[in-house]
C-alpha cells in the first residue's frame, strides 16, 4: 500500500481539538497554568507554526544528529586535543557544561507544560518536540561534560551545578525557575522561545560554535550546533503565541518580553561577556562583548519586538549603557571571588589584553584599569593574599549577580550607586534601577534567597570564608584560581608601587 | 515597687548590623558587618579592609561615612547616626582641597 503524501495527512493530525463533555474545560486548561488572561479562547485557534514537522521527519532527523554528535565524539576521543586547549577556553566550556547541562532539563518541563496547557492543539504538539529536543540537549550536554571528569575534576560541575548553593547556579535557577517553572504556558512561550531563545540563545549558539572551532574544539562546536539546529526549530513556538498576545494584551506582551529580555541579559553579562572578552586568547577574538551583542543581539530584538508593534523596553538606555560596564565588572568579580568558581578564570589584563579594551571599550581604563592596576601590583610584590576574598560581594535581591554596576555621574566620577527599597520593614539592594522595578513589580512571586540572605539568617556556617565555600560546595580540587599570574602581571613587573596592601606577616609571626 | 527604664542606645548591648558598603571607587558593593556601638571612623576601617589597597589604592587622608548622601561625623556611632542593617553606606576619601 503506497504512503500517503505528508501534505496529504499531515493537516488532519497537527492541530487536533475536541470538545470535552465528561469534564469542565476549566478543569483541563486552568487559567493558572493555561493563562489565557484576555485573550479570548477562541483567538488561540489561529495559532500556527510557520515549519511544520511530523513525527516520522523528526525522529529520523534526530538520529541522524545524534549518530553525527556522537560518531565525532568517538573519533576525537582518542586524540590528544583537549590536552592541547587553551585554558581560557577550557574555562569557558566548563561555564557552559555547568552552567547549561541543567537549564536544559528545567526546559524540558517548560516545554511539557505547554505541551499539556497550550491552548492549541497545534502548539501542544511543537512543544511535544521541543520537550524531546531539550531532553536530548540536557543528555548529551551532561555526557559530553563528563568525558573530561577524568582529567579535570572542576568537569565534575557539569552535573553538579544545579544542585549546589553556589551563587552562580542560585542565580541562574532564580532566572530560569521565573523564565520556566513558574510562569504559565502563555508567559512561558513569550520567556523562553520568543526572548530567551530566539533573542539569545539561537545567536549566541552560533557565536559559540564558531569560537570553538577557532579554539580547536571540534568535539564542543559539534555538541553546539547539534543543538543548536533543535532550538531553531522549538523556538518557533514563541512567533504565534506572541501574536496572538500582542493583538489582545499589549501591555502583558511587553512586560514579559522586557523583564525577560532584562534577565537573560544579565545573566549573558555575567557569563559570555567574561568568556568573549578575557577567556578567548587575544589571537582568537573576533569581536567584542559589545560588538556582539550590537550586531548579533540588539538589532534583531529590535526589529523583532518593532514588527509586533512593542516598542523597546523602558530600561533600554540603562540597558545598552549597561554593555560598557557590566561585563567588565562581573569580570572583575568573578576573578576576586574566584575560589566559588567551578572553572579558572584568567584575568587577562597583560599589556597587549588591555590595549584591545581600551580600542574597543573607551572608558575601561578609567573605570576598571586602577583597579586591575592595584592587583596587578600586589602580585608583583608577592601579596597574592590581598587578591583574594575575606567577605561576600552584595548580591542583587532580583538577578543575584554582585552588585557591580560603574555609573557615571554628572561630575564623571564613575561609582557604584544604591539602588534599594524598603519593603514589609525589610531593606532591599540591587544591582540597578531595572532590577529594583522588576523586583518591585514582581515581589509576590517566588523570588530565591540571595547568599546573602542565606548567610545573615545563619543559614552558612561557621560565617566564614571557609564556610561560605563549604556551603557552595567548593572543595579544594575544584576551588577556581587564576591559571597563569606570569601571563598579565610579568608586563608590569618592576615598576615601583605605592598604596598596596601590606603582606600579610606569615602564621605565628604577627606582631613581631 | 518595680518598673522599667528605658535604656538609652549608649547603654543597651552592641547589635549586629550587616551593611551594604562601597568604598570610594571600588567596583561592587560588598556586606559588612558592624556594630551599633561602632564609630564611623570603625565603620570606615571595616569597609576599607577589603578594598583599600587591595582594589583601591590607598591615599593618606582620612576616611568619612556617607548614608542616605549624609556625611556622618567620625565619632558618631552606627546607633545613634541610625543606620539600620543591610543599609547602604559610602565611604570616602576626606581629600582635601586642592590635592589631587
Amino acid at each position: 500500500m503506497a504512503l500517503l503524501k505528508r501534505e496529504e495527512w499531515q493537516q488532519y493530525v497537527r492541530d487536533v481539538n475536541w470538545t470535552y463533555s465528561y469534564v469542565d474545560d476549566e478543569a483541563v486548561y486552568p487559567e493558572w497554568h493555561s493563562g489565557t488572561g484576555k485573550v479570548p479562547r477562541s483567538a488561540w485557534l489561529t495559532w500556527e507554526e510557520d515549519y511544520k514537522v511530523t513525527y516520522p521527519e523528526y525522529v529520523a532527523t534526530q538520529r541522524d544528529k545524534e549518530s553525527s554528535a556522537y560518531a565525532v565524539k568517538a573519533a576525537l576521543q582518542r586524540s590528544t586535543t583537549f590536552d592541547h586547549l587553551d585554558e581560557g577556553w577550557k574555562s569557558s566550556t566548563k561555564m557552559h557544561f555547568g552552567g547549561v547541562a541543567l537549564v536544559e532539563y528545567a526546559a524540558v518541563l517548560g516545554e511539557l507544560k505547554m505541551a499539556r496547557f497550550g491552548l492549541n492543539a497545534a502548539w501542544r504538539n511543537m512543544a511535544t518536540f521541543g520537550q524531546l529536543d531539550e531532553l536530548r540537549h540536557a543528555q548529551i550536554t551532561t555526557f559530553f561534560g563528563h568525558e573530561f571528569v577524568k582529567k579535570d575534576p572542576q568537569y565534575d560541575w557539569t552535573q553538579k551545578t544545579f544542585h549546589m548553593d553556589n551563587w552562580v547556579p542560585i542565580s541562574l535557577r532564580n532566572l530560569f525557575d521565573g523564565m520556566m517553572i513558574a510562569p504559565n504556558v502563555v508567559d512561558l512561550a513569550i520567556a523562553l522561545p520568543f526572548t530567551f531563545e530566539t533573542g539569545f540563545t539561537n545567536l549566541q549558539f552560533v557565536a559559540l560554535s564558531a569560537d570553538a572551532l577557532e579554539a580547536g574544539d571540534v568535539n564542543f562546536a559539534n555538541m553546539i550546533s547539534s543543538i543548536q539546529t533543535d532550538e531553531a526549530r522549538h523556538s518557533q513556538q514563541g512567533g504565534p503565541t506572541m501574536e496572538i498576545l500582542v493583538e489582545h494584551d499589549p501591555v502583558r506582551a511587553q512586560w514579559i518580553i522586557d523583564k525577560n529580555f532584562w534577565g537573560s541579559a544579565r545573566a549573558f553579562a555575567a557569563l559570555t561577556g567574561p568568556a568573549m572578552d578575557y577567556y578567548t586568547p587575544l589571537e582568537h577574538r573576533k569581536q567584542s562583548y559589545r560588538e556582539f551583542m550590537e550586531e548579533w543581539i540588539i538589532d534583531q530584538f529590535v526589529h523583532t519586538i518593532e514588527d509586533y508593534g512593542l516598542k523597546k523596553p523602558w530600561f533600554w538606555d540603562e540597558f545598552m549603557r549597561g554593555l560598557d560596564t557590566w561585563h567588565h565588572g562581573l569580570h572583575m568579580g568573578l576573578w576576586f571571588w574566584r575560589p566559588t568558581l567551578w572553572w579558572r578564570p584568567k584575568a587577562a589584563v597583560s599589556k597587549d589584553e588591555r590595549d584591545w579594551l581600551r580600542e574597543k571599550y573607551p572608558n575601561w581604563e578609567t573605570v576598571y584599569g586602577d583597579k586591575w592596576d592595584v592587583i596587578i601590583d600586589n602580585i608583583n610584590n608577592n601579596n597574592v593574599e590581598a587578591t583574594l576574598p575575606e567577605t561576600l560581594p552584595w548580591l542583587c535581591s532580583m538577578c543575584n549577580l554582585p552588585c557591580c554596576n560603574a555609573v557615571q555621574a554628572r561630575n564623571g566620577r564613575w561609582r557604584v550607586p544604591e539602588w534599594s527599597l524598603t519593603y514589609d520593614g525589610k531593606t532591599f539592594q540591587f544591582c540597578s534601577n531595572a532590577c529594583r522595578q522588576i523586583w518591585w513589580k514582581d515581589r509576590d512571586n517566588v523570588n530565591h534567597e540571595t547568599l546573602i540572605d542565606r548567610f545573615l539568617a545563619g543559614q552558612i556556617q561557621p560565617m566564614d570564608v571557609g564556610g561560605i565555600l563549604t556551603h557552595m560546595g567548593l572543595t579544594p580540587e575544584v576551588m577556581g584560581d587564576d591559571p597563569d599570574y606570569e601571563a598579565w602581571t610579568k608586563d608590569y613587573a618592576g615598576r615601583p608601587a605605592t598604596g598596596i596592601a601590606a603582606v600579610a606577616a606569615p602564621a605565628g609571626q604577627e606582631g613581631a | 515597687m518595680t518598673g522599667t527604664v528605658e535604656l538609652g542606645v549608649e547603654d543597651q548591648a552592641p547589635q549586629p548590623v550587616p551593611l551594604n558598603a562601597v568604598f570610594a571607587t571600588d567596583f561592587v558593593q560588598i556586606l559588612v558587618p558592624v556594630t551599633t556601638a561602632d564609630t564611623m571612623r570603625e565603620v570606615a576601617a571595616a569597609v576599607a579592609h577589603h578594598a583599600e589597597g587591595k582594589r583601591v589604592r590607598a591615599q593618606p587622608y582620612e576616611k568619612v561615612v556617607f548614608h542616605h548622601g549624609r556625611r556622618l561625623p567620625p565619632e558618631m556611632t552606627v546607633a545613634e547616626a541610625g543606620i539600620q542593617p543591610l543599609e547602604h553606606v559610602r565611604v570616602e576619601y576626606d581629600v582635601p582641597e586642592g590635592a589631587q
